[in-house]
């Protein structure tokens, strides 16, 4: 379906401009909060990853294997 | 104890008792130091080939004796070809190019904080342009998102890496990652031709 021309959208440069302070502001952290970071990103999706090592272990093997 | 920090004790440990010689940390953790942190799942670790421990008799690299040690200290498992030392992939990496022993020399000692009042934990890294000229090599997705990283981040000295990668023969390949990513090269700016 065409979007009509005359639709507004919201300004969002703020929002972006945010997203990029948070970006600058994480990577100008030292080494060792990064890697606790990294650290707490990794717990946060391990549920997920065992999640899927289940259904890959589920999965029928190929056919003709 | 688990986590990345007792990781890097356990190979420094490595190092102190012979086992590798020098080594450096390398890819996305190693980026880790200069960008915003991104999720991933394995460490890996640069190693010199000079430690006599990695030379078999016939004059071949082998890491048996690196594997042995770690199978000794109750290391076993194994996940995606890293050795799991602390709940983390690690993946021992042979200096295989000029590239790779160049990054090994210049790589940079890091404290991070240990926590719990102990001695911070040094940590050998390999620079912002070592870090960058091995991602256009290895040159996945994934890499090619990491460049893009320093760069709008300023996190590599354009400089530094433009000698790397005239020293390596790279700017080729340079040239052809700004031109598929979009990305304005750089060097066109500030090395006009």
């Amino acid at each position: 379906m065409k979007v009509p021309s005359t639709r507004v959208y919201p300004d969002v440069s703020d929002i972006l401009a945010r997203k990029e302070e948070g970006r600058r502001e994480l990577a100008a952290r030292s080494f060792g909060e990064k890697i606790d970071i990294l650290e707490a990103m990794r717990a946060r999706v391990e549920p997920i990853r065992k999640a899927r090592e289940e259904r890959r272990k589920k999965r029928p093997p190929p056919a003709g294997t | 104890m688990t986590g990345m920090k007792d990781t890097f004790r356990v190979i420094n440990r490595m190092v102190e008792n012979g086992v590798i010689g020098s080594y450096a940390i390398t890819g996305a953790v190693a980026a880790l130091n200069y960008i915003e942190p991104a999720l991933t799942d394995d460490l890996d670790v640069l190693i010199s080939v000079d430690a006599p421990s990695l030379q078999s008799t016939t004059g071949l690299v082998t890491l048996e004796p690196v594997f042995r040690y770690l199978r000794q200290a109750g290391y076993t498992e194994f996940r995606k070809e890293g050795v799991v030392i602390e709940g983390w992939a690690v993946q021992f990496l042979p200096v295989a190019n000029a590239l790779d022993s160049e990054g090994l020399d210049q790589a940079v000692d890091v404290e991070i904080e240990a926590g719990g009042g102990e001695s911070p934990i040094k940590v050998r890294t390999l620079r912002a342009e070592h870090v960058v000229a091995n991602a256009l090599q290895v040159d996945r997705p994934k890499d090619r998102i990491r460049i893009s990283q320093f760069l709008t981040e300023d996190a590599v000295d354009l400089v530094a890496l433009r000698d790397v990668l005239d020293r390596h023969a790279m700017l080729a390949a340079w040239v052809t990652f700004c031109a598929r990513t979009g990305i304005a090269n750089p060097y066109d700016a500030k090395f006009p031709t």
